[in-house]
């Protein structure tokens, strides 16, 4: 990099009088650079503008680029810091994310390990073949059933296949650990058009490792011979069936099954539909001689839910999404893809535009970590970053004048408490939620909504005390959180109708979610002692310890009370009435009491909601952990990649924000990039262009040398003669100089195929 | 060089070990010619260890009698040359097996070349020359064979080179044997070629060259000590082989009747009573169905044990109470199962305790992002399911109809739709009033045979646009009510159709056809049952059966 970075900042015109400068090089196009000094604030274009310039510090940006970071500023030493941050959290998302999966899948691979040895015995107990037998062309003549080859069928649940590759890779890896000779296959293996000899070369290249072109059984069975003892299974497992042509996976299954005895093959194919698949598949002479086990994966939803548990309600790396980047990614997931590998993919392009956007972001280490704003104590903030903090207006919002390192340091840490403790809150709601089809991304996705919580500021509790004061229902619909039906309101409400066994359970787990939260907690314990009670004692001490408790219980209780207390009013002034319900029968009482307790349960659920769980876009400093610009991440994902190169190609200068091309505009000139160019002609011309075959072509010319061009018209700097020019070697400076155009270019490559 | 003799050395080892069991002549004749050779002898020709009398052969194979003594009588004595024998029969008749024990039986040398496990013609010849010249694919050679051998005409040379060797090793062999009086393992002069499952050979590419090559193999060697045997599945007539060679003897293996499969099955049971109440049961309606023995035996095995299962003792021999005990106990199986060998082979026999738990587990968890999780156990995204839909649509619903099923405009309002059903209804009306009902039923019966039709991706992406803005309403709800405007809710779900349509492809639910002669264009076929269509439909909310087209 460093010598051809030195010609280019040498920037030799192309006609050098050096034997090897001597041809064309169309490529070099120079445009006059715009001032160098552009406003900080913007953001997506200026990465793109800064590397055009032919300036020394060139080099390192290019670099940058691979590692898909965009800077804002270059002299800032916080970007390192950034770049640092953004690693650490992803990396700590990524490991987190596959530990989930794994944990999902963990008993299903355990099952199937199970069922792998059981089908080996079975195969085993047909009996044991000397060395001779088992590699010899005929059959071995035992029992008809020996030829049923045991398979089992991996419901993936999920018409989409991408998220399964993994899945199927990690069982591969999982069945080696036990013991077993695992080939991963895949539709690929399976195209018509290799034929049979197709997935038996993948196979023996997994097995055996050299692939010699004559391929058959044969050499499988001798390699499993050469094993030594023959105690371990051979697995096959073929990703997904639907994909492969049906013929060839027949073949290869009647080919199986005859050499089962000598091979003990296992076979595990992936059915992303339904059990119908391999039916419509294969013929009926194949699927006899398969012995068919069936598996199921979770869905796709449970594995959605399990992710945004880990990644943004349990503590995991700090990084947060806001409302509607979460609306935005699980419509997306809803409608569109479906698949969890988009799903990370999204999170990780929001993780990186937040990175790359917000300054401050770096300080996102300091939330994983256990000592709050180790990193403030550094001495690394600056004037310039804490009046960045202090401009936030998040902060401004909240209007606090004091501006101090300390102050910034007070905040960030309640920052944290506070997403902590909505983290625990959010994942007692979906606890209560579970049983009742809501999804954990719904629930969160309310839960992240900042318009349930307007003013919300360190008073708020006064406020909020107040409102419930003067409201006299406790209606769902009074509490912004709690309106319109929404999930979070789904699930209050289901709890009131919780039978008391599953209410007890439910308290539980509460009770261990809210290890951290200890005015909850007590709560939690308390309302559990009062079950207790209630399933031991008498009827009316228990009323005295409903009555105590209403008097020992907060204002904040107070909502969930009203009922109870009505209706304690009324028993006292209708005595009859009350007399005769102490005389009902001691289950009525019981069923009584526990929906006594169910009330309390849902108003401690929505104390829950409208005071532990202030939303995070309500906090102070949110900016700095969530990331919030839906637009951005819409852009990136399902942005419209021709028309968007179209529209480049067209606007180009509006990229090269060079000083020369500007004024231009509709007009060709001879600085503009080829590609430019040659799109104006053909839009002049009325063509429609295959963008990819276009590119294509165009990469076919750049990569390879025509020689015949070195000798011809070296002083035409005409851009528009693309036969002539350069060679490879050539390329690395041109990439320096236009490196965004080559990435562009060869990023549209990609996006083409 | 060092590493040779260490290979030789192990080989060595080896043969040794392998020449305690098999101590024989034959070893020295073939010792020199490589160290291979070592390992493989002309007793590995010979199928099975222990020599198998007639009378066992003949009862291990019930009904099979008139058979294997017309294959023993082709085969003739030791020195006496054959025709090309072609034995065929339908699947699971015994026709390998059978061959097999004969020549166990006979103890003469023979090389089986299964045309399924040989997938092509280069395997089949080199799989065949291994055989002849003793040599095993091992990892001291690389896993290859001992000649690289593509064109018939090598394969010719090849193997007359190779079969010339054999018969004389074997000569040698049996002059030993008589001098030596020792009762060695192989016997006979003869060589015999077996070809299973010989009716594959007429599916490869090359198929036209190599079958009259295989057929013809007889005259092209002329050398009378080697034997031809094809086994197929399908009658001779099926391979157009009057191309002026030998006609091959024939034998035929019919099916099992009724009582041979009684026979077969009756073998190696534990308890005899209990399994011959359980025949009586279960074979005549069986029998009706399949008499294959490979589907007969699955089928079997899983309902026995079912007939069991009242059975605390399984070695008690039932009464007549109890057997009618067990019938009326087995009875409502046996239908389900007689389905079973028709249609679903695979269904999962056993499933483990844990994995019911996790199903349940997963059924109670399965949440609801659009409410679809109950109806179709697997994931969709909403996109995939109207284009699913409106495959469906596509196939099922002439084209002439969609305009008047969708406006231009895409019908996007309620009053538009009513509009659409009324249009609808008076075609309806029309049409009954047009035909007569006989017309109508040929049209159904038509129809049911052409199954659905082919659609252009237009068509498709103009009804998917049209049943999306209408489905959109549904949707809206949802988007709207979180207060979030998402830029382009309303072609969100247009941006990557394409995307999903190859998706549905891959699971097969749409079938790509081929093109068009007149437009040049792919055509598509929706293969989706109307089950599962409106069980899609359903989980959208969308009025499916209102677009259906019904005649």
């Amino acid at each position: 990099m460093a010598p051809s970075a030195a010609t280019a900042d040498s920037s030799p015109p192309p006609s050098t009088s050096g034997t090897t400068e001597n041809h064309l090089q169309p490529v070099f196009v120079l445009h006059k650079a715009a001032s160098r000094k552009y406003g900080r604030k913007s953001t997506g274009t200026t990465k793109t503008k800064r590397r055009i310039d032919l300036s020394s510090s060139i080099p390192k940006n290019f670099e940058k680029t691979d590692s898909e970071s965009t800077e804002d500023f270059d002299d800032d030493p916080y970007v390192n810091l950034r770049m640092e941050a953004f690693e650490i959290v992803w990396t700590k998302i990524e490991s987190t994310i596959k530990d989930v999966l794994w944990n999902i899948n963990t008993n299903v691979f355990n099952e199937i390990g199970h069922w792998v040895r059981e089908s080996f015995n079975t195969i085993k107990s047909f009996g044991m073949l000397t060395s001779h037998e088992a590699t010899q062309a005929f059959p071995i003549m035992k029992d008809v059933s020996s030829k049923q080859l045991f398979t089992g069928l991996v419901l993936t649940k999920n018409m989409e296949f991408v998220d399964d590759l993994l899945t199927f890779e990690e069982l591969g890896h999982f069945l080696k650990s036990q013991g077993c000779h695992v080939a991963n296959l895949s539709s690929l293996d399976f195209m018509a058009k290799s034929g049979i000899g197709g997935c038996l070369r993948s196979l023996l290249r997994q097995f055996v490792g050299a692939s010699s072109d004559a391929i058959d059984m044969s050499i499988m069975a001798s390699w499993y011979r050469g094993q030594g003892n023959y105690n371990n299974p051979v697995v096959v497992i073929v990703n997904d069936i639907e994909r492969c042509s049906g013929s060839i996976l027949s073949n290869f299954i009647l080919m199986l099954s005859e050499w089962v005895l000598k091979v003990p093959v296992i076979l595990i194919m992936g059915v992303a539909t339904t059990l119908d698949a391999p039916k419509s598949i294969l013929p009926s002479n194949v699927l006899q001689c398969l012995s068919s086990y069936k598996f199921t994966l979770g869905t796709p939803a449970e594995r959605m839910d399990a992710v945004v548990d880990a990644v943004f309600v349990k503590q995991c790396s700090g990084f947060i999404i806001s409302h509607k980047v979460a609306v935005f990614m699980s419509n997306y997931f809803v409608r569109q893809d479906g698949t969890l590998t988009s799903f990370v993919r999204a999170l990780k392009v929001a993780c990186v535009q937040h990175f790359s956007m917000e300054p401050l972001s770096f300080l996102i280490r300091g939330f994983s970590l256990e000592e709050d704003g180790q990193v403030l104590h550094d001495g690394l903030l600056s004037k310039m970053i804490l009046k960045h903090a202090f401009n936030l207006p998040s902060y401004e919002r909240n209007k606090i004048e004091e501006q101090s390192v300390e102050r910034f340091a007070i905040g960030l840490s309640r920052l944290k408490r506070l997403k902590n403790q909505w983290g625990t809150m959010v994942s007692c709601l979906y606890e209560a939620a579970k049983g009742d089809k809501i999804q954990l991304l719904d629930l969160l996705r309310e839960a992240l909504d900042p318009t349930s919580c307007n003013s919300t500021t360190s008073n708020s509790h006064i406020k909020l005390e107040k409102d419930i004061g003067a409201s006299s229902s406790k209606d769902c619909q009074q509490y912004p959180m709690l309106r319109r039906g929404g999930f979070i309101c789904q699930a209050v409400r289901k709890v009131k109708d919780l039978p008391a066994s599953q209410l007890w359970k439910l308290l539980k787990r509460w009770e261990g979610l809210t290890m951290n939260v200890n005015e909850m907690h007590e709560k939690i314990k308390e309302l559990l002692s009062l079950l207790k009670l209630e399933n031991g004692k008498s009827s009316k001490q228990h009323m005295v310890d409903i009555s105590k408790f209403l008097v020992l219980t907060t204002m904040l209780w107070k909502i969930g009370m009203k009922d109870l207390k009505f209706e304690l009013e009324m028993g006292k002034r209708n005595p009859q009435r009350n007399h005769a319900r102490r005389n009902a029968s001691q289950s009525q009482f019981n069923i009584e009491d526990s929906k006594v307790v169910n009330v309390k349960a849902a108003a401690l659920m929505e104390c829950m909601v409208w005071d532990y769980m202030q939303p995070i876009e309500c906090l102070p400093f949110h900016e700095i952990i969530c990331f919030k610009n839906v637009e951005k991440l819409q852009l990136a994902l399902i942005g419209d990649p021709r028309r968007r190169i179209q529209v480049d190609l067209l606007e180009f200068y509006k990229i090269l924000r060079c000083s020369c091309c500007s004024r231009i505009g509709d007009t060709l000139s001879p600085s503009m990039h080829d590609t430019s160019i040659m799109y104006n002609l053909a839009q002049e011309h009325g063509d429609y262009i295959n963008l990819h075959d276009w590119y294509n072509s165009f990469k076919s010319t750049v990569l390879c040398p025509i020689n015949k061009g070195k000798n011809k018209s070296k002083q035409s700097p005409i851009p528009k003669k693309r036969k002539e020019m350069n060679e490879p070697k050539k390329q690395s400076e041109a990439s320096i100089q236009y490196p965004l155009l080559y990435i562009i270019f060869f990023n549209v490559l990609d996006l083409l195929t | 060089m060092a590493k040779d003799k260490e290979e030789v050395t192990q080989v060595n080892r080896r043969a040794t070990r392998l020449s305690l069991s098999t101590a024989n002549s034959t070893n020295d004749i073939e010792a020199a010619k490589s160290f291979n050779s070592q390992t493989l002898t002309l007793d590995n020709l010979v199928f099975g260890r222990e020599p198998i009398g007639l009378d066992d052969l003949l009862s291990c194979f019930p009904g099979r009698r008139v058979q294997i003594l017309e294959i023993l009588h082709l085969l003739g004595t030791i020195k006496s040359s054959m025709p090309p024998m072609f034995i065929y029969g339908s699947a699971s008749t015994g026709k390998t097996s059978i061959i097999l024990q004969v020549f166990h039986h006979l103890r003469r040398p023979f090389v089986y070349i299964s045309c399924l496990s040989c997938y092509s013609p280069r395997i089949l010849f080199e799989s065949i020359l291994n055989q002849l010249l003793f040599h095993k694919k091992d990892a001291v050679n690389g896993y290859s064979s001992v000649k690289k051998c593509e064109k018939p005409s090598d394969f010719v040379n090849f193997i007359r080179e190779a079969l010339i060797n054999v018969i004389d090793s074997l000569k040698e062999n049996s002059k030993k044997m008589s001098s030596s009086k020792l009762k060695g393992q192989v016997n006979g002069r003869m060589i015999y070629l077996i070809f299973d499952n010989f009716d594959l050979v007429r599916e490869w590419d090359k198929s036209s060259s190599i079958l009259p090559l295989l057929f013809g193999l007889c005259d092209i060697l002329k050398i009378p000590e080697v034997g031809f045997i094809f086994i197929s599945n399908s009658s001779p007539d099926t391979y157009y082989s009057n191309t002026g060679y030998m006609e091959p003897i024939l034998v035929y293996f019919p099916e099992y009747t009724e009582d041979d499969l009684r026979q077969i099955f009756m073998r190696n049971q534990a308890n005899q009573k209990l399994y011959s109440s359980f025949l009586d049961v279960v074979l005549r309606p069986f029998c009706r169905v399949s008499r294959r023995l490979d589907e007969l035996s699955t089928a079997f095995s899983t309902l026995f044990k079912k007939y069991c299962e009242p059975l605390s003792d399984l070695g008690v021999a039932p009464n007549e109470d109890m057997k009618r005990r067990l019938f009326s106990h087995i009875q409502p199986h046996i239908a389900h199962s007689l389905n079973e060998i028709f249609s679903v082979a695979s269904q999962p026999s056993v499933e483990s305790e844990a994995n019911q738990e996790t199903r349940k587990k997963g059924s109670a968890k399965k949440s609801v992002g659009s409410g679809d999780f109950d109806e179709i156990d697997f994931h969709m995204s909403t996109s995939a399911k109207y284009l699913l839909i409106s495959a469906f649509l596509a196939s099922r619903n002439p084209a002439t109809l969609d305009a008047s099923l969708f406006d231009s405009t895409g019908g996007s309002n309620s009053r538009k739709r009513k509009r659409n059903c009324n249009l609808l209804i008076k075609y309806f009306l029309l049409r009954v009033s047009e035909k007569s009902v006989e017309r109508r039923e040929a049209e159904e019966q038509e129809l049911f045979m052409k199954g659905p039709g082919t659609f252009s991706l237009e068509r498709l992406l103009a009804i998917f646009q049209c049943i999306t803005s209408v489905g959109e309403d549904s949707f809206g709800e949802e988007g709207g009510a979180d207060g979030v405007t998402v830029e382009g809710e309303s072609n969100g779900l247009m941006s990557d159709v394409l995307l999903q349509l190859s998706s549905l492809c891959n699971v097969n639910f749409i079938v790509k056809g081929g093109s068009c002669p007149l437009e040049g264009s792919t055509r598509y076929r929706s293969t989706v049952s109307e089950d599962l269509a409106l069980k899609v439909a359903r989980s959208l909310k969308f009025p499916l059966s209102k677009y259906l087209f019904r005649r």
